[in-house]
């Protein structure tokens, strides 16, 4: 970092630049999240599934994050475990309505954890409970109870429940995603 | 609804229970779902053109009432049309091509096959009624103008039934001619004012494409009537019977590949037990297996055909019906059902038993085991909601299993049935041939016959001489067996001792059936300079059969000098001077220092 960069950064100019995962299976929402998240201006209006990865980038008050958005369907799946090394967050997106592939959330969330790349680093895991605007949604406590979040002990995490079509749950978890990584390099 | 039970532990710790875990995901567990159901009336389809796929189950019910055509989404259930009659089988078919695509659900049930779309009824499908034997008819329309009673009545049709047999009666005139003298009366005077009409009954839809095989392709359904022994195929997409083919037994279970206007195979196993493989353009069944035992399921796995029977045996045979293997199972069958994962290119063949298991074969590999809470009398596999590989199961009392296939679950191919071990196919590391072996082999296979002669001509020398020296040998009498009829003894003798002084233990025993041995001698012969016997003459007691007589005497070596000698030990009889038998001592050296 030469002196100008740090300067900047200093002064608060600049903002520092966060490599960011966004994981989970197809139809959770992850894309609609990230482009709920995005500037206005820079919103796309249909939302299609994604193919292999999409890479995009949104910024808050002091960090700028850089979010690969992750294909979920299964064949793309075995994709993810190359960007974990390169990750300083997680982003994991569940669809509350989909009772029946609980048990394939928690099973795809068991690999990520205990993947070497993934097991000893201390980094911090922001869940959303998406589509909480469904009628016959869980809530967020029943999610977190259903993929056995308390099992995680070595890790920050956070789930915050979500309706990426409003925005609603998405700013509180953002929010929790910054202190959490400012906190950890300070 | 419940809530899926992850990882639950089941007390039956059985030792597959951790293998099963590694590749199945336990979804969902109801065993109050109340559904009563076989594999031939469920079905996976994706009827509202949402994404997602639905499950589609004809409930039987009690099998008196609360019959239902339920489809679930998810873990819940989504709608629920009840049936008239017993669902005898489901089949889900693309009756038009208006985007989005939805397709129809077809339920067999009696005569008649109805129609559901977008989960409402929408149209009835009646098969057309048989021929009805004239005879027959105008006996029932006398009986209508109350021209002839009961008695005649039964006389008649009881004559019909008997003179012409490949057209039966229909079922009134059946269930009439089983009833008691005094209820008579009362059957005729309600009924006879019906139609006389003989109906058929449907068996197991199913369904294929009709000319073309994509996801839009438009279907053929073929019809399996159960009283005609006939297979109608028809595209229920104009309501008419195209195709009609006859089979010599009535139909059981059902399986259709190709195309309609292209090429199809159709493979019936019927209640005769014999499963009849028909094609397209031929009336009759073009290949025949006959089964050693009854069919409970029939399942087509790329180009074969797996059939399971009551003897709990899996069967594999190619489409012109040669059989490929047996497997043999722990227990009787209770469903089958074809395990087809695209995205994988997983083909395999699930075995619901009556021991409460499901087996996945794959050929005749036995690949997985899944442990069921219950016996499973339903298997449907396919895309369900979102995932791929969902296995849905119900059971024998009415319970819903969901399970899903996990993205790392690998299925390793082992071949259970016993042959040569995999080490014998194994490649040796062998190493090359040198030029003198070349030069060798090529001088054998030129000169083989030479050689064998040669060959053969040193081993009738080598047997000659071995004759020859054993003939000698007899003659002389120089071994330690005496091989004649007066006198037939043993010897053997033992050396004791580490020297100079041997001792030495001479063992003869007479080996005769009866006889005892008199007037035998014993006599030594050694080197005089080397050895020195206090007594090297005896004479042999009388010899009584079968008995051990050890005779001891004593060796001194006279020599230091470390040599050995031989001793030779003959057996004589008096005034006789050939020996009966001769015994050779190889003398250990004398070790101690000669007391000389």
């Amino acid at each position: 970092m030469g002196l100008f960069d740090k300067l900047a950064s200093w002064l608060g100019l600049k903002r520092r630049e966060v490599n960011v995962l966004c994981l989970g299976l197809d139809n959770s929402g992850k894309s609609t999240i990230i482009n709920h998240l995005k500037p206005a201006s820079a919103r796309v209006q249909d939302i299609v599934p994604t193919i292999g990865f999409s890479v995009e980038k949104f910024s808050t008050s002091s960090l700028s994050f850089t979010v690969f958005d992750m294909s979920g369907q299964g064949r793309y799946r075995n994709l993810w475990e190359n960007y974990y090394r390169e990750a300083q967050a997680i982003i994991f997106v569940i669809d509350s309505g989909d009772k029946l592939r609980m048990v394939v959330a928690m099973e795809e969330l068991d690999t990520l954890l205990n993947h070497p790349d993934v097991k000893h680093r201390r980094i911090p895991i922001l869940f959303f409970a998406n589509k909480m605007d469904l009628r016959d949604a869980l809530s967020s406590v029943k999610v977190s109870q259903l993929i056995g979040l308390d099992r995680i002990k070595d890790k920050p995490w956070h789930i915050s429940g979500s309706n990426a079509l409003t925005g609603e749950g998405l700013q509180e978890g953002v929010e929790w995603l910054q202190d959490q990584i400012r906190s950890m390099k300070t | 609804f419940n809530f899926p039970t992850a990882r639950y532990d089941d007390d039956n710790n059985n030792n597959n229970r951790n293998e099963t875990n590694s590749k199945w995901l336990d979804a969902h567990y109801d065993p109050v779902a109340n559904l009563y159901t076989f594999s031939s009336c469920t079905g996976l389809a994706d009827l509202q053109g949402d994404g997602e796929n639905k499950l589609v189950v004809g409930d039987l019910g009690t099998g008196v009432y609360n019959m239902k055509l339920k489809v679930y989404k998810g873990t819940n259930l989504l709608s629920e049309n009840t049936l008239l009659d017993l669902p005898t089988g489901v089949a889900i078919f693309l009756m038009d091509q208006n985007e989005p695509l939805t397709p129809a659900i077809a339920v067999a049930s009696g005569p008649y096959i109805y129609i559901y779309k977008n989960l409402r009824p929408y149209f009835k499908f009646t098969l057309p009624a048989l021929e009805v034997n004239p005879l027959e008819q105008e006996v029932w329309s006398q009986v209508k103008e109350d021209k002839i009673d009961p008695v005649t009545l039964k006389e008649m049709l009881e004559g019909i039934r008997y003179k012409n047999d490949n057209l039966p009666l229909f079922k009134k005139s059946f269930r009439f001619l089983m009833l008691d003298m005094q209820e008579t009366e009362a059957f005729v005077n309600l009924h006879k004012h019906q139609p006389i009409k003989r109906q058929t009954f449907l068996d197991t839809p199913s369904y294929f494409a009709k000319s073309r095989s994509d996801r839009r392709a438009l279907t053929c359904t073929v019809l399996c009537t159960y009283s005609n022994k006939s297979l109608h195929i028809s595209s229920l997409f104009f309501f008419s019977l195209n195709t009609q083919m006859s089979l010599p037994s009535a139909p059981a279970f059902l399986d259709v590949t190709g195309q309609f206007d292209v090429e199809f195979r159709i493979t019936v196993a019927c209640r005769n037990g014999n499963i009849y493989i028909l094609r397209r353009d031929a009336k009759r069944p073009k290949y025949c297996i006959e089964l050693s035992s009854q069919p409970v399921g029939l399942v087509r796995v790329s180009k074969n055909v797996v059939v399971g029977c009551t003897n709990e045996t899996l069967l594999g045979y190619t489409q012109k019906g040669k059989k490929l293997w047996t497997a043999y199972l722990p227990a009787p069958i209770t469903t089958m059902s074809l395990l087809d994962h695209k995205t994988r290119g997983l083909q395999a063949v699930l075995v619901g038993l009556a021991n409460s298991e499901v087996h996945m074969y794959r050929d005749k590999n036995l690949v997985n085991i899944i442990n069921t809470q219950d016996v499973v009398t339903s298997i449907c596999f396919g895309r369900y909601g979102r995932e791929d590989g969902t296995l849905i199961m119900t059971t024998k009392g009415g319970g819903l299993i969901i399970k899903i296939l996990k993205r790392t679950a690998q299925f390793e191919e082992k071949d259970m049935t016993p042959g040569p071990p995999l080490a014998q196919s194994i490649k040796l590391n062998i190493p090359k041939k040198t030029k003198l072996y070349v030069d060798q082999t090529l001088r054998e296979r030129e000169n083989a016959v030479a050689m064998h002669r040669a060959f053969q001509v040193d081993l009738y020398r080598l047997r000659l001489t071995t004759a020859r020296a054993y003939i000698k040998n007899l003659e002389a009498s120089l071994n330690p067996m005496s091989s004649s009829a007066l006198e037939p003894l043993k010897m053997n003798a033992v050396v004791q001792g580490i020297g100079p002084s041997f001792k030495l233990t001479l063992n003869i025993q007479n080996t005769s059936a009866a006889r005892p041995v008199i007037n035998l001698f014993l006599s030594f012969l050694y080197d005089e300079k080397l050895y020195s016997m206090k007594t090297s003459f005896f004479k042999i007691p009388m010899l009584v059969p079968g008995l051990n007589y050890p005779i001891e005497t004593f060796v001194d070596c006279l020599s230091d000098k470390g040599i050995s000698d031989v001793i030779k030990v003959f057996v004589l009889r008096e005034g006789k001077s050939t020996p009966l038998l001769t015994a050779h001592i190889n003398m250990p050296v004398s070790e101690g220092l000669s007391a000389a």
